[in-house]
């Protein structure tokens, strides 16, 4: 959280003097309620950025450090998990659009998208293979919903007053877990980023599933208790149940 | 429609569909009901399939399943199925067993090569046991069929092991069972299982399921119901062990497996009770197979990412 707020500070503050050149936005929903029936959602972003440049958005999670295993044959035959590995500094989520493919966008492109990412990764230990692991960590991400790039997304809209509407809805998956959430544009022009801003989005649990995450991490043992009582009584309604159209 | 089927699962950190969530437990249940087995070796792959982190996925079917193995001992009990005296027997040794077992698994992950000795443990005993069960009820289904005979031959042959069985001591009754043995045997039966079950990270119903058929050599009947009895209090002391130390037990989506699972289960109890106990150890036996088949596939095939989070199976 404390970590979320420093990167949202950094990245707003410094570049404080291409921010002030004309590029806002907003998004809306400002804040992601996980409810009962929370199955993903989507955000509106819509703003504008100095004429002729092209727009990239984000969705980043708060970085968190990760142990994996690596998998690996043995004995030339059998497929398993082998050594440890400590990546740090990893996204929980990134979700990247822009309204043109990033490889077209030049070495601004290159560094906003899912590899430019991975570059910011730490692995230990440090003799890992990072041109083999993180493919494979994008791919696992991948898989999750978690990272995504796509391009097109964004819709350029009309130029006024030399700037230029832009509007975007970026899915969020259903497997999110609360926490900040950075929303970050940046227009891109020539290679370069000419402009950019960042606002936090707060996913929170509410209602039933707030309840029963307060639960089981802040009284586990009463929550296992209940959770085998209910199970049994559960089960013993079911049976009973079943006895009595048996009997009729 | 309008009804949401979609929910948001507060510890597995995803949303599911409840309508799908609930067919799994039924399918799981009623094979739970007519083997008595608890179906996590089932379960548990195919809800991480469905987007349930692997250690939430486990721990949580640990918690259907004691709804499950109720539900399905209640049924069993009634059909006069549950002999008791063995079953408690098992179960302590069950515990002492698992206890040494965990102890066992902290040495081997200090060793490094933990994961890789779980799988080889599955595949050999998912191997010896389903091919052992196989082969053995295709011969006596063959044998009942031509002398035309109802009840299968139980004569207790004289191996090592009848030999001593024999020569232990305090001899007595299980009525239920119709055997006659001394308590140290189920006792130490149900310490090996639990070693292995503890090592392979399941409830062992597929293992003891064999054990009380082969070596205590008890009515395929008996067995099933015996079996879900003492799962019931393996899977209680699992839920809250995982709730209080690893906080991945998910009682929503348990709840809805369970409903599903314990539906499943009434119908599989009363499946199993027309099925001779030949074609339930052959279906059994076919069943474990396959999942061995699956695991040893898995050991040889390319996995599609290269990596995998720590504490997964």
């Amino acid at each position: 959280m404390k970590r979320a707020i420093l990167v949202f500070l950094l990245l707003v503050a410094a570049p404080a003097g291409v921010w002030a050149s004309g590029l806002e936005f907003s998004v809306a929903p400002g804040a992601i309620d996980i409810g009962s029936t929370y199955n993903g959602t989507s955000l509106a972003i819509d703003g504008r950025v100095p004429e002729g440049s092209q727009v990239v958005a984000r969705v980043v999670g708060a970085p968190q450090n990760l142990a994996l295993k690596q998998k690996g044959k043995v004995f030339g035959l059998l497929w398993m998990n082998m050594n440890t590995l400590h990546f740090s500094g990893v996204p929980s989520v990134c979700l990247i659009d822009a309204s043109a493919p990033l490889q077209t966008l030049g070495a601004a492109g290159a560094g906003l998208g899912l590899t430019g990412l991975t570059d910011k990764i730490g692995i230990e230990p440090s003799n890992a293979d990072r041109s083999v692991l993180l493919p494979e960590f994008l791919r696992l991400k991948g898989h999750e919903g978690l990272y995504r790039e796509t391009a097109g997304g964004v819709t350029l809209g009309q130029v006024q007053d030399g700037r230029q509407a832009f509007s975007l809805r970026l899915p969020i998956p259903s497997r999110l877990s609360p926490g900040s959430y950075a929303v970050e544009v940046y227009a891109v022009k020539d290679g370069a980023v000419v402009a950019q801003a960042s606002r936090t989005v707060e996913a929170r649990l509410t209602g039933a599933p707030a309840f029963l995450a307060n639960l089981a991490f802040n009284h586990a043992a009463w929550y296992g208790v209940l959770a085998s009582v209910i199970a049994i009584l559960g089960g013993l309604a079911i049976g009973l149940v079943f006895q009595s159209k048996g009997a009729h | 429609m309008t009804i949401p089927m979609e929910l948001y699962l507060p510890i597995a950190g995803n949303s599911v569909n409840i309508a799908a969530v609930f067919g799994l437990g039924g399918a799981v249940g009623l094979l739970s009901g007519i083997f008595g087995v608890g179906g996590g070796f089932l379960m548990t792959p195919l809800l991480i399939m469905m987007g349930i982190p692997p250690t939430v996925a486990a721990a949580t079917d640990s918690n259907q399943i004691v709804g499950a193995s109720t539900s399905g001992t209640l049924a069993h009990l009634r059909l006069g199925n549950v002999d008791v005296k063995m079953g408690l027997l098992l179960l302590i040794g069950g515990v002492l067993g698992g206890t040494g077992g965990v102890e066992v698994i902290k040495m081997l992950r200090a060793m490094g090569n933990a994961d890789f000795l779980i799988n080889i443990t599955y595949v050999l005993m998912l191997g010896l046991v389903g091919g052992y069960m196989f082969v053995e009820s295709l011969q006596s289904m063959r044998k009942a069929k031509a002398p035309a005979k109802d009840v299968p031959e139980k004569h207790v042959k004289s191996s090592a092991f009848g030999r001593l069985a024999a020569s232990l001591p305090w001899q007595m009754d299980f009525k239920r069972s119709g055997v006659r043995m001394s308590p140290l045997l189920p006792l130490l039966l149900g310490v090996m299982v639990g070693v292995l079950s503890a090592i392979m990270g399941v409830g062992g119903g597929f293992i003891m399921v064999p054990v009380m058929v082969y070596l205590l050599r008890m009515p395929m009947h008996v067995v099933v119901g015996t079996s879900l009895f003492q799962i019931l209090f393996t899977c209680i002391n699992v839920t809250v062990m995982q709730s209080i130390s690893n906080h991945t037990v998910d009682f929503v989506l348990a709840l809805i497996l369970l409903v599903g699972s314990s539906l499943g289960a009434q119908v599989g109890a009363k499946v199993g009770k027309k099925l001779h106990g030949d074609q339930l150890k052959i279906l059994l036996a076919s069943l474990v197979l396959v999942v061995m088949f699956k695991i040893l596939y898995e050991l040889i095939a390319r996995p599609d990412v290269l990596l995998a989070y720590v504490g997964g199976h």
